[in-house]
């Protein structure tokens, strides 16, 4: 079981975040986070562990950035949901140590015969594609980010940065040009003129462009 | 040294020396020679045919063989004579000794075999010794038989060398064949060689190198020795030999459980215990060569020795060791690791067997133990929760009783379960006779009514019931593992599930399963006698079985909730539920149940605890509501059910996808796990499909499958979802195409079709990027893969009688057929073939699928085939070739589709196709798989007739290929037997035409061709 503190989580959301979120955005990201499961706390019966953790959050003040709205799009939906261990499934979601992740390996053993299932966790950051690991009761429950993909029409790219047609009409042009062979692509087809959709992945207040399509005619 | 000692003792030692280096050399030299006779694959490669080394080998086995076994003989006698050998010495014996070991392991061919049988016999690994007639005055001289023993007993302390020896026995006792002349001289034999035995090792302290030895030589003889050859050596004898197995398989049983708790690698006593207890399983499943009652003491004996193996002390010797009880350290145990009741099914299958034999024994002593610790551990548990009332915090429980308690009721119920009933698949288990005939001995003596009261009272103790020692004995170990589960379900009321075992509540639900399937609503007329107190206490009709019913429902449903953490329980649990309601008879109880309703009720709200269940669990607790629906209820109970099983499924889908926003809020996760549920719900509805409730199902299922394209196109983003769509299809064609008639197949055609060009559509110009590009990320592929195969094995699997079953349900038959199989398949085929690549082939799982599919397709549309676009052609014929490079699997599949493609050729007389180049060009390939190499013979059928089609069809490239064979041998024997062989084969069908008969002639030919100059031309 996690027993990392505030400052230990902060510091480590910030080690990995992509650099196109700013650190005020990732303490922003945890206020949010803070909030969100305070809320859902209180709706629920917290176990000892949740109870803990809410304590440690509410203790530590927390710097407000008002500037940065991320909530954008969906009022009301939390980053994340909690979900009982033994139901989490291999190549579905979870935040492990604070990120999101994809579930790329998931076991159970047992101390002992007559003992009871563990779950082990590993991980993968669909951001950063980094590698976590964790190991809990299958029991406990554990928080599994939402995550959105949404296609957008690619209609310019400027300053390493995407600009993206939204289905409202309005273009958003927050969206960093991928590292990579995915970004080299990306380029190479809007150079040539070719039509395409771009894939954008966002959990938990960050987004990233994940894979591209040509457009249907 | 030499100058100490005068010429004459310098000559001497010389010449010893001398002697020793020469029979050391010679030893050698004849290894050698055996090896490389032996057999095909361990001679050198020196560019001879395969039949040429098959003579050669035939002609030694004969006559050198024999001599060299002869001489090793000679040389075996002569060591065994002499007193201390000296280092030098004994490394030359024990090199003989191996070479005697290597003649009698040596695979006889028998005369006149073709190299078909060859490779077969080659490939047999634990060869018996069967020799042919001339090895009879060699063999059969019992002073051979008595040198191995002799010699065993005088090296036997030396552990490599007593391999050999002790397999040198081994493969003596399984001596049989030709080589005895009649069944006196296979009894004198036997009984000979059991005498050497028993002299051998009686008396003697077993060394550990020696019990997989010893437990062979047993396991040979018990397995080569007909019965009859068997019980006509003395009885004396027989009865000694018995006896000897009864106390070496309790000896080694004791030695093989101290190997485990010092966690030994290398486990020689459990292998020499498991070659034992299945040796008594095939001695004592034919029994009537054995008068009643035989092997019962044996029976006892090792019986007994199991349990006490099991159970820890006092009773048990479980982790005892010399030094008293082992602390065993609590060892991290991972998923993969084996249940017991997998991994040692073997073990408990003869002890459960011999349990059988001596029932009047064992099932009492079952019941007293599993009785004494439900007190035990009832009383335990309440300990730990007084302890806990008393002071809340503290967590320092000492756990050690109870797991050792946990650990014996874990044994105790697995032996239970193996001796009590058989776990049969797809048939209907049997009371073992057995059993049946123990009950109904003592049904005299037994007091029904308080037998029911025993069954019926699991949460008081057994013996303070009046009366208890009247009643049935197996109903009573019955209710022994009832006690069991009701402590469980009592400490879970009273909130001390973290104290309890899982495996342990696995154990029960996988006993009580086990138990139901074969028990459960016996049905009488599959048996000529019926115990009274079976029939009474779980007959049809009796308020025992529906007592019964009443608390195996209550069980999983207590144990959905509470240990939806652990998933194997969970799914062992679920699987009981559907034993429940699998069978109408049981299902017609299982739905007056009230709390059948209230789960019924539960799970369609989806709320917690069942939402907390692992997806496979869900869809097989849809699987068991769904059957329950169908079990006897009247109109209006069955209406209401279905109000309360399928219809919540329908409202709450609509009601989310019929949302004016779903487009926007289909990300939402509440949105999402709402239609995943659904989805697999859907999965665990088709699996349920039986013969009698396909109509309801299908039309059911079919309003979401239409619904589901639909999402696809909402969720293209989002591949598991993809996946899940996908899947429900898959399994829907899976379970239900073989029941469908015309009309409805060509409905879920039409869907199939529709879901394909929505994937087609959505996978246009898609890239898949991911690091991790494994076989998983393929998933989509092979799903749509087995979607296809499922579609077409309607072409082989039709149980459908022009919509018989769905008589009444619809108004008419559809008068055109607007899509057939056909069309989906192909658009499919042209959707798969551009996603495949060889790079993909390279996995297992959709490699096997990929040929499958494509082997089906040609076999079923050969009409097609030449209609393909011309690079669609050319990658499907490139796979085919391919594929007959790969695995004997897929080789075989490929040759299977060639058939069909030259037929079509045939049939449409074209010569200018591209289907006709290419089958040209298969001809070739396989004239050289079958004439060339040496092939595997599971596949001459499907490589013959693909043969002989394409034969059919390119004569005159038949001829010259034959020609260019022909003319490329120098030596003229070889080419006239070539060349008759040739000739003979096409003999029976000249001209070859596309006729049944002329195939199975040629296919008969071909066999012969193969035996009598296949070996010519494979050459090593």
């Amino acid at each position: 079981m996690d027993r990392w503190t505030t400052q230990q989580r902060c510091s480590i959301a910030l080690g990995y975040f992509n650099s196109f979120i700013t650190a005020a955005a990732a303490v922003e990201a945890a206020a949010a986070a803070a909030a969100a499961r305070r809320q859902r706390l209180d709706s629920r019966r917290a176990d000892g562990v949740e109870s803990l953790r809410s304590r440690e959050l509410e203790s530590k003040p927390l710097k407000m950035a008002d500037d940065l709205d991320f909530e954008t799009g969906d009022a009301g939906a939390s980053a994340t949901f909690p979900m009982q261990c033994s139901a989490l499934r291999k190549n579905g979601f979870v935040v492990l140590k604070g990120r999101p992740c994809k579930i790329v390996e998931m076991s159970t053993s047992k101390t002992g015969k007559h003992g009871h299932a563990k779950v082990h966790l590993v991980g993968i950051d669909i951001f950063t594609g980094k590698k976590y690991e964790d190991i809990c009761p299958s029991t406990h429950n554990m928080d599994v980010p939402n995550i959105k993909r949404n296609d957008f029409q690619l209609i310019g790219i400027q300053d390493g940065y995407l600009s993206l047609l939204q289905d409202s009409g309005e273009v958003r042009e927050d969206l960093r040009l991928p590292e990579g062979d995915l970004g080299k692509e990306i380029e190479q087809k809007y150079d040539c003129g070719e039509e395409i959709l771009i894939t954008v992945l966002s959990a938990m207040t960050e987004e990233a462009a994940v894979a591209i399509k040509a457009m249907a005619k | 040294m030499a100058a100490a000692l005068g010429p004459p003792e310098v000559i001497a030692q010389l010449e010893n020396a001398a002697k020793v280096l020469m029979q050391t050399l010679a030893c050698s030299i004849l290894t050698a020679l055996l090896s490389e006779f032996s057999s095909s694959s361990k001679t050198s490669n020196i560019g001879l045919s395969m039949e040429f080394h098959g003579n050669c080998k035939r002609v030694f086995q004969e006559e050198d063989l024999r001599q060299i076994f002869v001489l090793t003989v000679e040389v075996l006698q002569e060591f065994s004579r002499r007193e201390n050998l000296s280092a030098q010495m004994s490394s030359v014996f024990q090199r003989y000794l191996a070479l005697a070991n290597q003649v009698l392991s040596w695979n006889f061919l028998p005369p006149n075999l073709g190299r078909h049988y060859i490779a077969m016999f080659e490939s047999s690994q634990n060869v018996l010794l069967k020799p042919t007639e001339c090895w009879r005055e060699t063999l059969l001289d019992s002073r051979v038989m008595e040198l191995f023993f002799t010699v065993h007993r005088k090296i036997r302390e030396d552990s490599d060398m007593a391999q050999d020896s002790l397999q040198c026995l081994a493969q003596l006792a399984s001596l049989h064949g030709p080589i005895f002349p009649d069944e006196g001289s296979q009894v004198d034999y036997l009984a000979h060689f059991i005498e050497g035995l028993l002299n051998t090792i009686n008396g003697i302290e077993i060394e550990d190198s020696e019990a997989v030895g010893i437990s062979s030589i047993i396991s040979n003889l018990i397995t080569v020795f007909p019965r009859n050859v068997l019980t006509a050596i003395p009885n004396e004898l027989f009865s000694s030999f018995v006896n000897c197995l009864t106390h070496l398989t309790c000896s080694f049983g004791r030695s093989a459980a101290l190997e485990e708790v010092l966690d030994k690698d290398d486990m020689v006593y459990m292998e020499a215990y498991d070659k034992l207890l299945e040796s008594w399983l095939t001695l004592v499943q034919d029994d009537k060569h054995f008068h009643k009652g035989f092997f019962t003491q044996h029976a006892v004996q090792v019986f007994n020795s199991y349990i006490q193996c099991h159970l820890a002390a006092p009773d048990g010797t479980r982790n005892l060791t010399a030094n008293g009880v082992a602390s065993r350290e609590e060892e991290e145990i991972s998923e993969l690791q084996e249940d017991d009741r997998d991994q040692f099914s073997d073990q408990l299958a003869s002890v459960g067997m011999l349990g059988r034999i001596a029932a009047e024994h064992c099932i009492p002593l079952l019941t007293s133990l599993l009785e004494e610790r439900v007190t035990r551990l009832h009383g335990q548990l309440q300990r730990h929760q007084q302890q806990l009332l008393a002071s809340p915090g503290s967590s320092t429980i000492d756990n050690k009783m109870l797991d050792d308690l946990y650990e014996d009721i874990h044994w105790l119920i697995l032996v239970t379960g193996y001796l009590l009933a058989d776990d049969t698949q797809g048939e209907t288990p049997l009371i073992p006779p057995g059993i049946m005939e123990y009950s109904i001995k003592h049904s005299s003596e037994v007091d029904i009514n308080t037998t029911l009261q025993i069954l019926g009272s699991p949460g008081e103790k057994a013996s303070s019931i009046p009366g208890y020692n009247r009643t049935d004995s197996v109903i009573r170990l019955l209710s022994a593992v009832l006690r069991v589960s009701e402590v469980e379900s009592r400490a879970i009321r009273a909130d001390l599930t973290h104290l309890l075992s899982p495996q342990m509540g696995k154990d029960i639900v996988w006993f009580l399963k086990r138990w139901a399937k074969t028990y459960l609503l016996v049905n009488e007329k599959l048996y000529d006698q019926i115990s009274l107190p079976f029939s009474t206490a779980f007959g049809a009709d009796t308020e025992g079985s529906q007592w019964i019913i009443g608390y195996l429902l209550q069980k999983v449903i207590s144990n959905l909730s509470v240990w939806s953490s652990e998933q194997d329980l969970a799914n062992d649990t679920v699987q009981l539920l559907v034993t429940l309601v699998e069978r109408r008879e049981r299902a017609n109880l299982v739905i007056q149940c009230e709390n059948w309703w209230n789960l019924a009720k539960q799970f369609a709200s989806r709320s917690p605890p069942l939402n907390f269940l692992s997806s496979p669990v869900q869809r097989t607790l849809m699987k068991a509501l769904v059957l329950g629906g169908f079990a006897h209820m009247d109109t209006e109970t069955k209406q209401q059910y279905w109000t309360e099983v399928l219809q919540p499924l329908q409202q709450r889908f609509l009601r989310v996808i019929n949302q004016e926003n779903f487009q926007q809020m289909c990300q939402q996760e509440e949105v999402k796990q709402e239609i995943t549920a659904t989805l697999e719900a859907l999965c665990g509805i088709a699996e349920a499909t039986q013969i009698d409730n396909v109509a309801i199902l299908f039309n059911f299922l079919m309003d979401f499958l239409t619904n589901c394209i639909g999402l696809m196109e909402v969720y293209k983003n989002t591949p598991e979802t993809v996946n899940l769509i996908i899947e429900v299809f898959v399994e829907v064609a899976h379970k239900q195409i073989c029941y469908l008639g015309e009309s409805k197949a060509m409905n879920l055609y039409e869907a199939c079709l529709t879901l394909l060009q929505v994937y087609s559509k959505n996978n246009l110009g898609r890239q898949r990027i991911d690091v991790t590009a494994e076989e998983e990320q393929y998933q989509d592929l092979l799903l749509i893969m087995e979607l296809l195969t499922n579609l077409l094995s309607k072409e082989f699997i039709d149980f459908s009688d022009t919509d018989e079953v769905f008589r009444g349900h619809e108004p008419g038959q559809a008068a055109n057929r607007p899509v057939s199989a056909a069309d989906v398949v192909l658009y499919g085929v042209n959707l798969i073939l551009p996603l495949m690549s060889q790079d993909l082939l390279k996995f297992p799982t959709l490699c096997n699928q990929y040929y499958k599919l494509i082997t089906f397709i040609c076999e079923i549309f050969p009409e097609k085939i030449p209609q393909l676009p011309e690079d669609l052609f050319k990658s499907l014929m490139y796979s085919l070739e391919l594929g007959m490079t790969m695995s004997s699997e897929v080789c075989q599949l490929c040759l299977e589709a060639l058939t069909p493609l030259a037929e079509q050729c045939a049939k449409a007389q074209e010569t200018d196709s591209p289907l006709f180049l290419a089958t040209r060009h298969f001809l070739k390939l396989v004239f050289d798989m079958l004439v060339l190499q040496k092939h595997n013979t599971e596949m001459t059928t499907a490589a013959g007739e693909a043969f002989y089609t394409l034969v059919c069809l390119h004569q005159a490239e038949y001829s010259e290929l034959v020609e260019t064979l022909l003319s490329s041998q120098q030596d003229p024997v070889i080419y006239q037997r070539l060349a008759d062989a040739f000739n003979k084969l096409t003999a029976s069908s000249t001209p070859p035409t596309l006729d049944r008969k002329q195939k199975v002639a040629f296919l008969k030919s071909l066999e012969e061709f193969m035996a009598n100059v296949g070996g010519l031309l494979c050459v090593k």
